[in-house]
């Protein structure tokens, strides 16, 4: 497999954007910092000074993370909108924001993870305390 | 008076974790900054787990990968495409358009995935981490600073040995011979003029040696026979013969006058 990028008739466009991307990685800070990215690509192996291409990693896994947590949430919003209609209110609307094993295991199995989850954890220090205090 | 001692003693049992977890806590920060930017307010503790375990695996799938396609190209250092490849290999699965013929049109770097992340750069605000994290390097660096004996040799090494070569001055050995660069390092996508590239690679004649390579030979005990390296046996193993058969025997496949006149000349002498 040869994979030559330059050997294309539209190679200065391209490049343009591509650099311009790349500067622009230069500028942005992801939230998931440079440090974090560069040890979990050290212990699979990678060697790559570049800054840029880590936050490249760094941007990608933050678009997966993303995605995955709003696939979530439009899942929370569209099981609670099918029970939930008497109650309008707005504090309760922010309240009911809740990233839960149940919406994340659907919208993980989309991007090809299984999640089996037990309904009881009785293995955790913290089950059975306190609910309010369970939730961060 | 009692409550905070007891409080104390059970905040420092939780932070005696074990060092993976260091990594993990810092990464279940970040995701849960990424949930709340997404809108999430709450949390329940097994489903952020769960996340940041998902994450974590997803960038060590994504290094794995990116270094099976760098070892596959025979190198050691990932570059761009390594890594553009291990992201298109983590997103086939949700799928992105033109993946069906990423690899019928050259440029790799076109595809849709890196467009998508050039749009989520700029769309999304930045969301810096919480704290700054303190190098690993950085920390093993100063430790070297405060005793400078120890920056040019281990512990290892008897003193009498001369001493290494200061590893500052080893960037010339980095450049190739013939000037080539890294494509990732070239002025194409440092943004500088790409006709100066090319007139470097027309005007240089490339690959080609500058000297023909003679034919190795090393001798064993001296007495009149030599240890060849027999390339035309199917077995390929050492055969211990006597130099002009061995010579005979080594230019006959070749079948060229130059080469026949070659072993004359030796033998006339």
């Amino acid at each position: 497999m040869n994979h030559n990028p330059q050997s294309g008739d539209g190679k200065h466009d391209d490049d343009t954007a591509l650099s311009d991307f790349l500067a622009s990685l230069m500028e942005y800070t992801p939230t998931i910092p440079d440090e974090l990215v560069e040890h979990y690509l050290a212990k699979s192996g990678v060697q790559c000074p570049d800054v840029r291409l880590i936050r490249l990693v760094a941007v990608a896994t933050q678009k997966f993370v993303a995605e995955v947590a709003s696939d979530a949430l439009q899942h929370c919003k569209a099981r609670q909108a099918s029970v939930i209609k008497d109650k309008r209110d707005k504090q309760q609307k922010d309240k009911r924001l809740i990233l839960t094993m149940e919406d994340l295991s659907k919208s993980l199995r989309e991007y090809g993870v299984n999640v089996k989850h037990q309904e009881y954890f009785a293995d955790s220090p913290s089950t059975g305390i306190d609910p309010a205090s369970r939730d961060e | 008076m009692n409550k905070p001692k007891s409080r104390r003693k059970s905040n420092t049992q939780q932070e005696t974790t074990p060092p993976g977890d260091f990594s993990f806590n810092i990464t279940k920060v970040a995701v849960s900054q990424i949930c709340k930017s997404v809108g999430f307010r709450r949390s329940q503790v097994s489903a952020l787990e769960t996340l940041t375990l998902v994450a974590t695996k997803y960038l060590e799938a994504l290094g794995k990968s990116a270094v099976s396609f760098s070892n596959a190209a025979s190198r050691s250092q990932s570059n761009l495409l390594d890594l553009t490849n291990a992201i298109h290999d983590l997103s086939l699965r949700a799928g992105f358009t033109g993946a069906s013929t990423l690899y019928d049109s050259n440029c790799l770097l076109k595809s849709s995935v890196l467009e998508g992340l050039s749009c989520f750069v700029r769309s999304t605000d930045e969301i810096p981490f919480a704290k700054p994290i303190e190098r690993a390097k950085e920390r093993e660096r100063e430790g070297v600073k405060a005793s400078p004996g120890n920056l040019q040799r281990g512990a290892h090494v008897p003193e009498w040995l001369p001493g290494f070569p200061h590893m500052g001055s080893n960037e010339k050995s980095k450049k190739r011979v013939n000037g080539e660069e890294l494509w990732e390092n070239s002025s194409s996508v440092l943004g500088c003029q790409i006709d100066v590239l090319e007139d470097k690679r027309n005007g240089g004649n490339g690959c080609k040696l500058a000297k023909k390579r003679t034919r190795v030979k090393f001798r064993i005990n001296g007495v009149g026979k030599r240890m060849h390296w027999n390339r035309y046996s199917a077995n390929n193993e050492f055969t211990q013969t006597k130099d002009e058969d061995a010579e005979a025997e080594y230019k006959n496949p070749v079948k060229s006058k130059e080469a026949q006149t070659l072993v004359f000349k030796r033998r006339k002498r």
